[in-house]
């Protein structure tokens, strides 16, 4: 199969999933890409999984975030059920919810896990919040080494380490805290490696229209580390090249030493 | 000066609250629990009572993903409540463990006098106040009296201890204890070091702080020198 075979192959079968937005939820008639082989391919080197943007309609900053409208009441509510369904875990573990050091757990882990998903209740327009500004700067511009905690949607089990984050600006730069503001945002979710990934590249991508962005993310996941394979000492590395970082070489090779994770 | 065991243990009462040795306030010397034969929660689970948790616990976790606003049916998620389930109870597997199965007879006769230590063992447990993980390294240190125990069966007492809801402080008394109880040594000390997630990734969010327990039983808390000794072969290198 060719290498344009195996990229129309992948498109399709990516359009047999339901039409997904970022969050990975089932939108209406975003996707309007109605011909198969209407995509772009980047390097005549990339592989079929870096599908082109324009099949995500949808855009980053009109995303509904899952809790973006919630009221201090609804939070409440969130909070009480959860409470009863860890106490509920705890008897089902084989603990006694009553004992002295147990006693608040429930009500603990409860707000401990609604704020390990507070990315729900922030949209990245709100965080970026305008934050953006002419500067007559073409260089690259690098923010590493910024923590991130998330949880792996597939255990609920946290992974942890860090990002590094890159772009070439095109006449606007944006405000450099924001970009470990739109980490944070997607990180505090249930999320996968990979998509985390592309997601804070097709935020900064989104707001500041640079020449390219590249984000690389390196993490420890505990669902591998304290159970399953139990390999103590394993990374995970992703990540997402967009414009000009996927196209030119040179210019990858130049962030990947200055962001040198 | 020679340490006995029946000295620091305490009375029986033989309520659930009292197996995770949540009393702190009984000292020592009204302890009789033994370490070793203490029952543990699980014990007594067959395959089908585990399945019937792993049930629960999934149902549960599936009713939290929707109270955090997630849809449990997307694709991502549709297995997540099991996972999680079965994930939670390997993290709490040390309840299904008693340590004498885990110590189980791996104790010789061994003309050794001079320090035993076995340092840096990676240790994994859950925070029982926000059932967050936390993790880090173990160190155990102790002076025969004419019994060693099997090297392996320390790093499994850590790991049935470890692998259940804790305090670092009480996890780390209780490994000194198992071991003071199997082969009445001269003296234990044990030093745990740990990352706290809900330290680190909530709360007071400070990322690089690592917290240290230690205890010393017999002759290291009673002897400074020997204590000194311990603690500069089982250091604990930053990881």
């Amino acid at each position: 199969m060719s290498a344009t075979e195996q990229c129309v192959t992948t498109i399709q079968k990516e359009k047999q999933l339901a039409t997904l937005s970022p969050n990975g939820h089932t939108e209406n008639g975003h996707n309007d890409t109605e011909d198969d082989t209407a995509f772009t391919v980047g390097t005549t080197n990339d592989n079929c999984r870096r599908t082109s943007m324009r099949d995500r309609r949808s855009s980053v900053y009109d995303d509904n975030a899952l809790r973006e409208k919630d009221t201090d009441s609804i939070h409440n509510d969130r909070l009480k059920s959860m409470t009863s369904f860890y106490k509920d875990i705890l008897i089902s573990v084989g603990e006694d919810p009553s004992r002295e050091g147990l006693l608040k757990t429930p009500k603990r882990a409860a707000e401990a896990m609604l704020f390990f998903t507070k990315g729900y209740e922030q949209c990245i327009g709100d965080v970026v919040n305008d934050a953006i500004f002419e500067e007559d700067c073409e260089d690259m511009v690098i923010v590493k080494d910024i923590d991130i905690f998330s949880l792996c949607e597939h255990h609920l089990v946290p992974f942890f380490g860090k990002v590094a984050v890159g772009y070439l600006p095109k006449k606007k730069v944006i405000g450099l805290s924001k970009i470990a503001r739109i980490v944070e945002v997607y990180s505090r979710r249930l999320q996968v490696q990979e998509r985390l990934t592309r997601q804070i590249a097709e935020a900064i991508q989104e707001a500041v229209e640079p020449r390219g962005v590249a984000v690389i993310v390196e993490c420890v996941h505990m669902c591998m580390v304290m159970r399953g394979a139990q390999k103590v000492n394993s990374r995970t590395t992703t990540s997402s090249m967009i414009g000009v970082f996927r196209d030119e070489h040179k210019t990858r090779e130049e962030f990947l030493s200055l962001a040198k994770i | 000066m020679s340490y006995d065991p029946s000295r620091s243990t305490k009375s029986l009462t033989s309520s659930l609250q009292d197996n995770n040795g949540d009393t702190d306030q009984n000292t020592n010397e009204n302890r009789k629990h033994s370490v070793l034969d203490e029952k543990a929660l699980r014990e007594d689970d067959t395959l089908f009572i585990r399945d019937q948790r792993v049930l629960k616990i999934s149902r549960n976790y599936q009713s939290i993903l929707e109270s955090i606003g997630e849809d449990p049916l997307r694709q991502g998620l549709l297995k997540t409540p099991n996972r999680a389930a079965e994930a939670l109870v390997f993290f709490t597997k040390g309840y299904e463990q008693s340590i004498r199965d885990v110590v189980s007879d791996a104790i010789f006769d061994e003309d050794c006098e001079n320090m035993v230590v076995v340092k840096e063992i990676d240790m994994y447990s859950l925070c029982e106040h926000h059932m967050v993980p936390f993790f880090g390294k173990v160190s155990v240190g102790y002076l025969p009296n004419k019994r060693v125990l099997g090297l392996s069966k320390i790093a499994r007492i850590v790991e049935v201890f470890s692998r259940r809801l804790q305090v670092q402080e009480r996890l780390t008394r209780q490994i000194a204890e198992a071991i003071a109880e199997a082969i009445k040594p001269r003296g234990v000390a044990v030093i745990v070091e740990c990352l706290h997630m809900c330290m680190i990734m909530r709360g007071a969010q400070k990322v690089n702080s690592r917290t240290t327990t230690s205890a010393m039983l017999g002759v290291f808390r009673e002897d400074p020198k020997s204590r000194e000794e311990f603690l500069s072969l089982a250091r604990i290198t930053p990881f």
